[in-house]
């Protein structure tokens, strides 16, 4: 029960830094962003603490079930070795870049310049790059933390309400509806980008992170829709049906069956999201301006300039992956669920 | 992407079905989806009508009160033939090949990898994250970091230097040239081969009446297929490159799929003794050709002087970072659907006298078959209308590595045309289209049937 | 505590009939069995009753309330369910306190009430576990208990036991019946078992296709089926028919030609038949009417044959025997003692005083 209530609690603190961030806005940017900053990273932090926990004591089925004594493919000794030396050899293929980024990352601006030096460790170890990558891109960070948490917590709730409509319940037009909302999915969003700006530019948000966070909620509706709808869809109806009798209403239905148990589903929907989100370039170029950019941006513009020293985009690239680094490696499995649900078919 | 979910129990059965009257929870919930509706008919349906809209007119620049002029098609009639759309056409051959080369290429590595990884291997965990945390990183992070990784004076060139060897002296994508692949100094055969197995796996897909895999594999046979005899054809000793294609041919080659296209589906009908059908379907096939042979596309608008295309090198390094952060993707989905097959159906096999290999040839890998379909979906999407990637890789004006989904953003926010803009995001949006909506509609009409 | 009448009642699906033109009143305090093969809209009237279906035509009352636009939570009902839908989410306890909660019942009393059926079912050790934990008698008794701790006027149960081995099965058939004689509430019960039935209902409504072939007792239903398919439905082994028989009079006696036999009605249905005197008619014969000739039980209108034996089952208490017969099977459940060799031929003694005749047009009982 506990776990409930904290996460509706972390629901409601997120939602209040949002709307603070929203009342804020135009009157006095830097406090409005601030109480909205550390009051939405608060509330992620109470809503995802308790997700890790959930996620750690429940979620001990593992995506991929291999039976133990399956035997394999082929026993033969130097079968077996050939199998490993090339795992190894992609794995070290696969960390190539990782190892390029990290050590340039670590080196002196004269030290990274030399090109033909590149995969030599650093002389000495200079963090300098990574306070000064802090400096310039830290706002454009803060940006990038509250636009996804915001945008995903919304697109998720919203997501998991059509789900359950979608899935449980029976209305005309459910049929049609559905395909064209998934539509939404995949269309290429350039295709939206003009109307979208113009749209963004009447409604006075352009060139801040609020128009950005509407793009992200309304184009992340289908999939979040769609993974909702699926999970939902395996709930036996009996048990819904259990709870019409015994008294619940639609909501009563959502709010005391359906909502507690599709918390797997939330935590799929939100790192899916998070990833996404933060990952997000065309919308994020298109409709802010430099103080309100996300870092992919701020990255790309930094590593874009001609004569630039290379230490400082690496330990960019570094700051901008790690957050959705940190969630792939600790709720790596959720995450991988996502990525199938947003792609198997049935 | 997974549009259809298996459901275990009461299949289909929803709750409350109360049609006739107004019933309070039938209200909510229509309330409750209403809002996310209507924001996905706005953002969804009508800004492709607005955007639809200004492509047919003359809007340029960014007073959104300018002036606007309904002039027809003439933005796409530009793009397909004014000299103006030149880099638009070499865009739309760099985003055929990088498709190509990006899902193909990002399917037999995933396969190879998951196949390895099946293998009782120990720490396949280690490996299996290894071989996904790529997923995780944004294009952007990617694209700055194989920009680094590509830089013509280190990087992967100067890899060689630790074994003690020269330095590679590579341009990736810097690279302006083309590919000049002649076809005369390589055996006619080997092309030959490679048409001959996309023909043995379309016929399959026909026998089997996968009309859609025939399709998807059978369009980009047919391109191939031209791209090699308009070479072969036109070839002459003066021409300085081969291996490209000549972009008024454009026209015949719209042709020559769609008649390919009628006649591997006429072959199917005759093959399942559907003559009627056949000869039915003969007819358009048969006025296509005539009219073709008429010159029916001799007032096609087309390019004034021959534009040769070609496979531009530079897109390598692209297509190298880009298999590099989704690879990992195909293997998760190959590994999660060599796992879904039930060991009860393996043991099956293996007391019908089935060996491993055979286990693993002739009930493993057939059952991956709708898994390789979506995942060709879900990477062949992304990849036509890739966009961040490129843009950090190799920034908006780099032609040689530009597609479409640049272009898009260059003509729109640098150049500040907007119509012009909008009749390539609507190009893309077709292209993009085309190849999702009949997964779409495939996929849910599936579910429909349980 | 409340009676439940279907007046009328159909529901279609589009053009298909799931139920039609359902007529049944259960009075209060009854214990009723709807019985069919599946898909024949048993578990459609049981849902209908509950609210979970609409009704296309005809009304449901639950006591003297018309009930058709009433939802479930207000119908003063409560279900069990096939896979107990239990919520997994919630303690045992939580899941009997569920219902009450909603109906802001207060506290102590929840409490109380939790508590009290708990212990009444034998679950009480079982409140702070969750339904996973829980075995399948276990979990079905907590189904059972939160549908009884909120008192309500009628209990629905929907094939409560069919996710229960069999052994489980025929302590939960004592313990329901059990139950319902201590509640003296109306139970409606739906199965498609035929032993469960006959076990446990006061009445059963044999239904199929939609439609209600027979409403009576278990004896009545056994006794005098009112058609083919309730004679065939009812009893295990299934009844044998001979299809396509004559009923003919030699020498003053009324004769069942039934190919190869010729069986002698008992003297007292002579007046009942003699309308069909002449005509074709469907003969059946329970299993246990056809006995060995060693063996015959007292008090019987015995009528002789004789068949191959085909398959022989000793079930212990009896032999069940597969007779064969010009291409016809009988079945027989004879005494243990009997001699039957398979491949050899037997006699075979029918007891005509149960005897059925069928009309083959309408496949009603003569009567």
């Amino acid at each position: 029960m506990s776990v409930f209530t904290w996460i509706i609690l972390g629901l409601l603190v997120g939602s209040l830094g949002t709307y603070l961030l929203f009342s804020d806005r135009g009157r006095n940017p830097d406090h409005g962003a601030l109480i909205g900053g550390i009051a939405g990273a608060v509330g992620s932090l109470v809503l995802l603490i308790p997700l890790w926990i959930y996620v750690y004591v429940q979620g001990k089925q593992p995506v991929y079930e291999l039976p133990k004594d399956r035997p394999p493919l082929s026993g033969k000794h130097l079968t077996r070795m050939a199998l490993y030396a090339f795992l190894i050899l992609m794995m070290l293929v696969y960390l190539l870049p990782v190892y390029t980024v990290v050590v340039t990352s670590l080196k002196t601006p004269k030290e990274a310049g030399k090109l033909a030096k590149v995969w030599d460790l650093p002389t000495e170890i200079n963090w300098k790059s990574y306070e000064t990558a802090l400096d310039e891109l830290g706002p454009q960070l803060k940006n990038s933390f509250i636009l996804t948490i915001s945008a995903t917590i919304i697109s998720a709730v919203m997501g998991s309400m059509n789900g359950y409509v979608l899935a449980k319940w029976k209305f005309p037009g459910a049929n049609i509806i559905f395909p064209l909302m998934l539509f939404g999915m995949f269309i290429p969003y350039q295709s939206i980008l003009i109307p979208l700006f113009q749209f963004v530019q009447d409604i006075d948000l352009g060139g801040t992170i609020y128009g950005l966070i509407i793009a992200h909620v309304v184009y992340g509706l289908p999939i979040t829709t769609l993974i909702f709808r699926n999970y939902y869809a395996e709930v036996p109806t009996e048990m819904l049906e259990a709870g019409a009798i015994d008294g619940a209403g639609f909501f009563g239905i959502y709010r005391w069956i359906v909502f507690p148990l599709s918390l797997p589903g939330f935590v799929v929907v939100i790192i899916w999201q998070f990833t996404q989100i933060w990952n997000e370039f065309l919308f994020a170029v298109t409709l802010t301006d430099q103080s309100s950019q996300p870092i992919t941006v701020a990255l790309a513009l930094l590593a874009g300039g001609e004569a630039v020293n290379w230490n400082l985009p690496m330990a960019g690239a570094v700051l901008a992956a790690l957050p959705t680094l940190v969630v792939y490696i600790v709720l790596g499995r959720y995450f991988i669920r996502g990525l199938l649900a947003g792609s198997v078919k049935g | 992407m997974q549009v259809s979910a298996n459901r275990a129990g009461n299949p289909g059965r929803k709750l409350l079905r109360f049609t006739r009257r107004i019933n309070p929870d039938r209200v909510y919930a229509i309330l409750m989806i209403l809002p996310s509706v209507i924001l996905l008919a706005i953002f969804v349906y009508g800004f492709i009508g607005q955007t639809l809209w200004w492509s047919l007119t003359d809007w340029a620049g960014l007073e959104k009160n300018a002036e606007k002029n309904y002039i027809k098609l003439d933005n796409y009639k530009t793009l397909f033939s004014d000299i103006t759309g030149m880099r638009f056409r070499q865009e739309l051959v760099n985003t055929f090949f990088f498709t190509l080369f990006f899902v193909g290429g990002c399917l037999i590595l995933g396969f190879i990898l998951a196949v390895v990884l099946d293998q009782n291997v120990k720490g396949e965990g280690l490996f299996r994250t290894v071989f996904l945390f790529p997923m995780a990183l944004s294009f952007a992070v990617t694209g700055t970091i194989w920009r680094w990784l590509l830089n013509p004076g280190g990087g992967i060139n100067a890899l060689p230097k630790m074994l003690g060897a020269d330095a590679w002296n590579y341009r990736w994508i810097n690279n302006r040239s083309p590919y000049t692949f002649n076809w005369h100094e390589v055996p006619l055969t080997t092309t030959l081969l490679i048409i001959a197995v996309l023909l043995f796996f379309i016929f399959r897909q026909i026998w089997r009446r996968k009309y859609l895999a025939t399709i998807y594999l059978g369009v980009p046979m047919a391109l191939l297929f031209l791209w090699m005899w308009s070479d072969w054809v036109s070839w002459d000793d003066t021409q300085a490159m081969h291996g490209t294609f000549n972009w008024q041919d454009v026209p015949r080659y719209v042709v020559a799929v769609i008649v390919i296209g009628f006649v591997l589906y006429m072959v199917s009908l005759l093959w399942h003794g559907k003559r009627r059908a056949a000869l039915i379907l003969g007819i358009p096939t048969a006025v296509v050709l005539l009219w073709y042979a008429a010159g029916g596309t001799d007032n096609f608008p087309n390019v004034e002087f021959p534009e040769a295309y070609g496979f531009n090198i530079a897109l390598v390094g692209v297509i190298i970072a880009a298999v590099w952060q989704m690879s990992g993707y195909t293997m998760a989905m190959y590994l999660a659907g060599i796992r879904g097959v039930p060991e009860e159906l393996r043991e099956a096999a293996r007391v019908d006298g089935c060996s491993e290999w055979q286990v693993y040839m002739r009930i493993v890998l057939p059952m991956l078959r709708p898994i390789t379909l979506s995942a060709a979906i879900v990477l062949g999407h992304i990849s036509l209308k890739i966009f961040d990637l490129i843009f950090a890789m190799a920034g908006i004006d780099h032609w040689p590595v530009s597609v479409p989904g640049v272009q898009v953003y260059y003509t729109m926010f640098r150049s500040n045309k907007f119509a012009v803009g909008s009749a390539i995001a609507i190009v893309l949006l077709i292209m993009v289209a085309s190849v999702v909506i009949p997964y779409l509609i495939t996929s849910l009409r599936a579910e429909h049937e349980l | 505590m409340a009676s439940v009448t279907y007046r009328n009642v159909t529901k279609r699906w589009g053009d298909f009939a799931a139920v039609s033109n359902l007529s049944i009143e259960i009075p209060d305090g009854e214990f009723l069995v709807f019985v069919g093969p599946s898909g024949c809209g048993k578990s459609t009237s049981l849902r209908m009753l509950a609210g979970l279906e609409e009704i296309t035509e005809g009304e449901i009352l639950i006591g003297d309330r018309v009930v058709n636009n009433v939802a479930p939570k207000d119908r003063d009902i409560a279900m069990v369910f096939q896979s107990y839908a239990l919520y997994p989410h919630m303690t045992v306890y939580d899941n009997m306190a569920f219902g009450l909660r909603l109906r802001r019942t207060p506290k102590q009393v929840i409490d109380e009430r939790v508590r009290e059926v708990a212990a009444s079912l034998g679950i009480e050790m079982l409140l702070d576990r969750r339904p996973r934990q829980l075995s399948g008698g276990q979990r079905q008794r907590v189904a059972v208990g939160r549908a009884i701790v909120r008192e309500p006027a009628v209990f629905l149960l929907d094939e409560p036991l069919s996710n229960l081995d069999a052994k489980l099965r025929v302590e939960a058939r004592a313990f329901i019946s059990k139950l319902h004689q201590r509640l003296g509430t109306t139970f409606i019960y739906v199965t498609h078992d035929q032993t469960e039935a006959m076990t446990m209902g006061q009445r059963i409504a044999v239904l199929r296709a939609g439609e209600l072939m027979q409403i009576d007792t278990p004896s009545n239903l056994y006794e005098h089926p009112a058609n083919i398919f309730v004679a065939g439905f009812i009893g295990s082994p299934a009844m044998n028919f001979f299809d396509n028989v004559l009923l003919t009079e030699e020498d003053g006696r009324m004769i069942v030609a039934a190919d190869p036999y010729s069986l002698e009605v008992p003297e007292e249905r002579y007046e009942l038949y003699r309308p069909y005197l002449g005509k074709r008619v469907v003969f059946g014969i329970r299993p246990e009417d056809v006995h060995h000739p060693d063996y015959p039980p007292a008090g019987i209108i015995p009528a002789m044959g004789e068949a191959n034996v085909d398959v022989v089952e000793l079930m212990g208490n009896e032999k069940i025997v597969y007779l064969e017969s010009e291409g016809k099977t009988i079945l027989s459940r004879m005494d243990p003692r009997s001699d039957v060799r398979v491949g050899h031929r037997t006699g075979a003694v029918f007891n005509m005083a149960n005897m059925h005749l069928f009309d083959p047009d309408t496949e009603l009982a003569l009567q």
